[in-house]
């Protein structure tokens, strides 16, 4: 099958994006590689906290006047915005291919996501609208107008290279707000062509703003009093014991969404090859790096017998590991390759691990991710394959851990009491999914489930631009989510005038 | 190739082979018989919107929450293979068999992708439909030209 011709021919030389021009960095360089090549296809600067703040002076600059332009005139830079992505579509997903891995089908989707994300914050005039009441005493009336802040920091993962950023820089820009992005130095490439169409979109200088770099410039952000507020996806021992706490001691607003370990729930009832065939794309899609993929799948046995369980258990084990056994890996840009590389090959060996201490807790390796084979001749050092444990039990570390990678725990409960009890007992609480023909079942599901994102027969609990990404429990740390509504609240300060003439 | 399991951008990627293969076909068609060049030409053209629709339809569409790569369980495209070279000397007649079997191919080509999909990937398998319908109605031109 064809592979797709690559964008990028020659390793790229990337800078920093501040104040509206490209400018180089005084920091190291480090390679970004294409995992499923392992071949440079960029340099990045780590920058320094100095050009970090050289940024936020910029921003700062730009904002006086981008907070006077309307939001009508805001919203047309988004337009263009929006419009240059489309013309673009192709390039800005075979570039996530090759710098994240993940197969073309998932960079398309990525790229329509942060898509969506545009065409939603398109609509600010309405979005941004206040609230009043006339008459609140005789003569005297109330109202309420939203007003942006400032500049906002957004810290990029390395699992959505291009959508993630977009959760919020599209709102934060809309509502009046300046950004400076830190894009994730293993795949940074997606947000400089952002940044670049953002530029040809007219967007003023100094109002989208990029620098590399690593610890150096999330600590910078974190501290900087220029900055109001901080975006950030990524772990959760980095989102809650660095971010969100310095983020407090700040006084920054902080949206911090974090590590998850979801589970999936297939009663007796469920289709079981749609399930299954959701399944494999929320288990293994991303190579199962992402905060919304499902991990542990749990077999209920609601009204069984143990014998009867056991049997449902089987059906739907045999036809998950089959199906798990017959994907197929590559590099993402041939057509063929259902599942890519993991982003790097140390990320690859920390799930080698995890098999490895799965193996040790007792859990029966049904389906060995260590071996594997390729379609076409590529290095292997960033590739694992499908893997599947049984006989996981809750307490096991590769049942509570975040592993970020291609490994699914087959557990079973008796019924969907002791389930729910298995998912409270998680730390994390992003997203939870149920795979069954009754409403009851669903139901009694959403509302007892302590998850942000649930999925009724759905595998992987994306929200739309137009909802909140939500979270809980030690998946989510702030109050207000990115995307939709909250994403305005979270760029805008409440002001409420009560006015009267005399 | 048979054997390979089938993304949605595989088959997309075949859809617009298919859509493009045919347009080349009936353009050759419209230049053998000046008498029908309209009729060709307008499959042609129709053709270039068939690829269009599917292509934006998916790309509007296609989300990482989708099983895009695992909705094509089963399907072999080499079943769906199609002829489309003219042969030299080739009269009316025997360029609408071609045409027929052309049609014949395509239309259970799109049949049986939009029902792959169907409970999968949302508005896919309805811009597959829409397409299967059209060149069902294409067919019946053909045979009445033939008749």
């Amino acid at each position: 099958m064809a592979i797709l011709e690559e964008p990028i021919k020659r390793p790229l030389e990337l800078q920093n994006y501040i104040g509206g021009e490209w400018v180089d960095s005084e920091g190291d360089k480090v390679d970004v590689v294409n995992p499923a090549t392992m071949k440079t296809i960029a340099r990045v600067p780590i920058s320094t906290a100095d050009e970090f703040d050289e940024a936020v002076q910029a921003a700062r600059e730009a904002y006086h006047e981008w907070r006077r332009t309307p939001p009508l005139a805001r919203a047309r830079c988004l337009f263009r915005l929006r419009d240059l992505f489309e013309e673009n579509f192709e390039e800005l997903s075979r570039i996530q291919t090759m710098e994240h891995g993940k197969t073309i089908d998932e960079s398309r989707g990525e790229t329509r996501r942060g898509i969506e994300m545009c065409e939603v914050a398109t609509g600010i005039p309405s979005l941004m609208m206040g609230e009043n009441l006339e008459d609140i005493a005789s003569g005297i009336d109330e109202y309420l107008i939203r007003q942006p802040l400032g500049v906002f920091g957004i810290i990029g993962p390395y699992n959505f290279p291009f959508m993630v950023p977009l959760w919020f820089a599209p709102f934060a820009v809309a509502t009046g707000n300046c950004i400076v992005v830190k894009p994730s130095s293993e795949d940074p490439i997606s947000q400089v062509k952002i940044a670049e169409l953002a530029e040809e979109a007219g967007i003023p200088e100094g109002v989208w703003n990029i620098v590399h770099g690593g610890r150096t410039v999330v600590s910078a952000m974190l501290d900087h009093p220029g900055i109001k507020g901080v975006c950030f996806v990524g772990s959760t021992p980095v989102g809650r014991d660095v971010v969100y706490k310095r983020c407090g001691e700040t006084g920054k607003r902080v949206i911090s969404q974090c590590g998850a370990k979801n589970y999936a729930l297939v009663m007796p009832d469920a289709d079981i090859p749609r399930t299954v065939a959701a399944c494999m794309t929320s288990f293994y899609g991303n190579a199962g790096q992402r905060c919304l993929a499902n991990a542990n799948l749990m077999m209920v046995g609601e009204g069984m017998t143990e014998a009867q369980l056991d049997g449902f258990y089987k059906e739907v084990a045999d036809a998950f590991v089959d199906a798990a056994s017959r994907i197929t890996m590559g590099y993402g840009l041939d057509e063929a390759v259902q599942m890519g590389p993991l982003r790097d090959p140390g990320k690859a060996q920390r799930v080698v691990g995890y098999i490895a201490t799965g193996l040790q807790e007792g859990a029966r390796l049904r389906l060995d991710g260590r071996e594997f084979s390729l379609v076409g001749d590529y290095p292997k050092d960033a590739f694992v394959g499908p893997t599947v444990f049984e006989n996981v039990t809750p307490d096991m570390a590769i049942a509570k851990e975040e592993i970020f990678g291609p490994v699914a725990c087959l557990m079973k409960a008796r019924n969907m009491d002791e389930a729910i009890d298995v998912i409270h007992g998680n730390p994390f609480g992003n997203a939870a999914s149920i795979f069954t023909n009754s409403g009851r079942w669903a139901r009694e599901f959403q509302y007892r489930v302590e998850c942000g994102n649930i999925g009724i027969n759905i595998g992987i609990v994306a929200p739309m631009a137009f909802f909140p990404f939500s979270g809980m429990k030690d998946s989510f740390f702030g109050v207000l989510h990115g995307q939709g509504k909250e994403a305005i609240r979270f760029f805008t300060e409440s002001k409420v005038v009560i006015q009267r003439w005399f | 190739m048979s054997d390979q399991p089938l993304t949605a951008a595989a088959i997309i990627s075949f859809t617009e082979r298919l859509e493009d293969a045919s347009a080349t076909f009936y353009e050759a068609l419209a230049k053998a018989f000046p008498e029908h060049a309209r009729t060709f030409e307008g499959y042609a053209r129709d053709c270039g919107k068939h690829k269009v629709q599917v292509q934006r339809t998916y790309q509007e569409t296609i989300t990482d929450a989708l099983e895009a790569g695992y909705s094509f369980e089963g399907l072999r495209l080499a079943d769906y293979a199609v002829a489309t070279d003219l042969p030299g000397g080739a009269n009316l007649s025997d360029a609408l068999r071609m045409a027929l079997a052309l049609e014949d191919t395509a239309i259970a080509y799109y049949t049986r992708v939009a029902e792959a999909c169907e409970s999968l990937l949302a508005t896919i398998p309805r811009a597959f439909s829409r397409v299967a319908k059209r060149r069902t109605s294409r067919r019946e031109e053909l045979r009445d030209l033939a008749a």
